[in-house]
């Protein structure tokens, strides 16, 4: 019990990623209202960032910055931070594109609620239809 | 938001974003940003001139005919950048294998290639979120 | 010049549909400039594709290819073995008939003419992250292009102007994105335990390393198989697929269900086969997951698609249901039932797509959208229906068609394992699917018809589709070459 409250306390920023994600995750599977879904899907993401971010961390590493030729130097692992920009360019275009989703539902339905939407479906298609 | 005071800090304060987002382009390789950073900063100041100056005027300053080059160009000019290296003979975008003269560690032609990627990506993202920003703000209207 | 296009015939093939998709935005005027663009794009895929297949099996091309001249550890390379020219050809011989069948026959169902372009756009980039999602040697380069492919594919899905597509499209994007960032978990993990993102130097590093980390490895493998599954639709988390694919444009959907879901699943190939190996998915049971997930999808999926009354949604539940037979034949780990799963894979794109094409040409020009107002449409448009019961044919696996041989193949292979359930459920799939496509079949010729006007399509149309029904006859009588290539496919991917 002590050995993993030890690790734990050793490696907090991994605990919280996957809190954050499991937190993300709950909030797009349970909550009805579409926008708290991409809110989810964002702290998910989130919780993925901070996952890699910290996994290239070293305790004492300055910033990965090729300044001068000093072969005795400890830099943090770029790799990670350079991986996770790409990511949050992702992020930030899926994003883009569920809001203009979200924009058209609202015109069609009237609502951003997922349940009243599974509820009217069969209206929206019949007045389509005619 | 059509103030008196918004509209003349905001006529100060444009350009010198626009500047810093280009700065964060290319310096890319040796400072945090890079370009899709950069770009978004750019287009920060489109934004802003928007808001402020209301959306008619920014589409004429920035028609759609120029946003849509800009983004089909700047991401076949990353190709094209890519292609130098086959030109010469080595793989698909080389940097230092293409002849590119790296110089000193820490000064802007460090990064070689990226650079000059950047600046294509840069303006290609800036011109992305400005057609975003044109397109919701139109959906309110 | 010969050499240069040889040598860097990898990256060509990817950048093709790409450099097509960044000029298309600034003709989008011009729809006849567009068209004979794809068609260009298209034949050179074709071209290219083939030309590297031979290279492959020849020989004559270096199995790997260093992106930016880094090597391995430090850049990202492109693996080209067996499997890569073998995806390569099935991506180019799909794109290429829908290219051909969407000219001129696409501005109605997208909402007006300047739409076509951003719907072309859409293609063209999901081409591209597929080629690319075949090539790739490396584990973040796979997540970018996964994301590619998801975008444009909720793009394609929700481009169609009808109130029920952004919906479709809505619930797709949240549960393909979720899905991503399950993927990305799992790349997390493994990069953690092995500090590399190559795929064959993070193989070596986990086979050493595994043993004082089960959980983690367990952990990463669960991440990429739901978040994979999700995308590929896997049996319980096909939710999204069945509104979302047969919502789409009849072109879209003969892509989305042809090759999207496969290219996901041949990531998911490389990540488990590559990556961990059959000995660790063997030891962590994931192979028996796997199983027993396909074996669930196969009958439970037919079981549903007998139900849907509308043809489009009946054919998205048989893609469920076949997709679950590419499962099963992941988790037999021999090189048999590996063959079989790619030729099978290859023949049911070819098949599903034959079959939206001319189900969505059938429904587009009678105006209807459920199988029983089909009657006797066999009379009014003989060569849409000709195509259809032939990918019918075919899809059933009666001998002959290219299904026959892809489940002979899965059957020897589960035969091989000593499995004989699976065996069991690999024929009584095959007596399912009859059971929710020869009723149409039957519907279409031996019903007196019911529909007033109806006329085959145009000549663009009509090439594509016998295109596809030809190839479909072609893999059944003659699949030496093909299974060939799969044969050599499965061997690059079991042996390191």
């Amino acid at each position: 019990m002590r050995i993993l409250l030890e690790k734990l306390l050793i490696n907090y920023p991994f605990f919280f990623a996957i809190i954050l994600f499991v937190m993300g995750a709950f909030t797009v599977l349970t909550r009805s209202n579409l926008f708290k879904k991409l809110i989810g899907i964002n702290i998910m993401e989130g919780g993925i960032f901070l996952f890699f971010v910290a996994a290239g961390n070293i305790k004492g590493g300055a910033v990965p910055i090729l300044v001068e030729n000093n072969p005795g130097m400890t830099y943090i692992n770029p790799l990670t931070s350079a991986l996770m920009l790409t990511g949050i360019v992702v992020s930030v275009s899926v994003t883009a594109f569920a809001l203009a989703l979200i924009i058209r539902l609202y015109k069609i339905y009237g609502t951003v609620d997922a349940r009243r939407i599974a509820e009217m479906r069969k209206e929206v298609k019949e007045r389509w239809q005619e | 938001m059509r103030d008196f005071v918004l509209k003349r800090i905001v006529a100060v304060i444009i350009p010198f974003i626009s500047l810093y987002g280009f700065y964060v382009i290319l310096h890319g390789a040796i400072s945090p940003g890079g370009s899709f950073a950069g770009g978004i900063i750019v287009a920060l100041s489109v934004i802003a001139f928007a808001t402020i100056f209301g959306l008619d005027r920014a589409k004429e300053k920035l028609p759609e005919k120029i946003l849509v080059w800009t983004e089909s160009y700047g991401t076949l000019w990353y190709v094209l950048m890519g292609l130098v290296g086959i030109v010469k003979g080595v793989p698909f975008l080389s940097n230092r294998l293409a002849g590119i003269n790296l110089g000193v560690p820490g000064t802007l032609s460090a990064g070689g290639l990226i650079a000059l990627i950047g600046i294509g990506v840069g303006i290609r993202v800036a011109s992305t979120m400005i057609t975003l920003f044109f397109t919701m703000m139109e959906e309110e209207k | 010049m010969a050499g240069v296009i040889t040598v860097n015939l990898p990256v060509f093939l990817i950048i093709l549909p790409l450099v097509a998709a960044f000029i298309l935005p600034t003709i989008g005027r011009r729809q006849r400039l567009q068209e004979n663009l794809l068609l260009v794009v298209g034949s050179l895929g074709i071209l290219g594709a083939g030309y590297l297949a031979y290279l492959v099996m020849d020989g004559g091309i270096s199995s790997v290819y260093q992106m930016g001249g880094w090597p391995a550890p430090w850049g990202i390379e492109l693996q080209v073995d067996g499997l890569a020219a073998f995806f390569l050809l099935v991506i180019t011989f799909v794109l290429f008939p829908v290219f051909l069948f969407s000219r001129g026959n696409l501005a109605e169902e997208v909402g007006g003419r300047e739409k076509t372009a951003r719907f072309y756009v859409l293609i063209l980039l999901l081409g591209g992250a597929l080629a690319g999602m075949a090539l790739t040697n490396d584990l973040f380069n796979v997540y970018v292009l996964v994301e590619v492919a998801t975008i444009s594919c909720v793009g394609l899905v929700s481009s169609r102007n009808h109130p029920l597509s952004a919906e479709a499209a809505f619930r797709y994007l949240i549960l393909a994105t979720f899905g991503s960032a399950l993927i990305l978990g799992g790349i997390g993990f493994i990069y953690i335990i092995t500090g590399h993102l190559n795929m064959g130097f993070a193989a070596q590093e986990l086979a050493q390393v595994w043993q004082y980390r089960p959980h983690v490895v367990w952990m990463a493998l669960i991440f990429l198989l739901t978040g994979f599954g999700i995308k590929a639709a896997l049996f319980p988390l096909h939710l999204w697929l069945p509104d979302a694919h047969s919502i789409a444009p009849t072109p879209a959907s003969a892509l989305l269900s042809g090759l999207a879901v496969k290219g996901y699943l041949i990531c998911l190939f490389k990540f488990f086969y590559r990556v961990a190996g059959p000995f660790l998915l063997q030891e962590l049971a994931i192979d028996k997951i796997m199983k027993w997930a396909g074996l669930l999808g196969i009958v439970l999926a037919s079981l549903m698609a007998i139900r849907q009354d509308e043809l489009k949604r009946r054919l998205a539940f048989s893609t469920v249901a076949q997709i679950g037979y590419l499962f099963l034949g992941a988790s037999l780990l021999n090189t048999r039932g590996l063959a079989g799963t790619f030729f099978y894979l290859a023949s049911h794109a070819v098949i599903k797509a034959a079959l939206f094409l001319s189900a969505g040409t059938m429904l587009a020009a009678t105006g209807k959208e459920k199988v029983s107002q089909l009657a006797g449409i066999g009379r009014k448009m003989p060569v849409t229906t000709a195509v259809f019961t032939i990918a019918s044919l075919g899809l059933v696996g009666v001998p002959l068609f290219s299904g026959f041989v892809g489940k002979w193949y899965l059957l020897l292979g589960a035969l091989d394992g000593g499995d004989f359930l699976s065996a069991l459920v690999i024929i009584g799939g095959s007596v399912l699917c009859a059971a929710y496509l020869f009723p149409v079949v039957r519907l279409a010729y031996f019903e007196p018809a019911e529909i007033e006007e109806a006329e085959d399509p145009g000549i663009p149309q009509k090439i594509a589709l016998v295109f596809l029904a030809v190839l479909v006859v072609l893999l059944g009588v003659m699949p030496g070459t093909v299974l060939d290539l799969a044969g050599r496919a499965a061997l690059d991917l079991l042996t390191p």
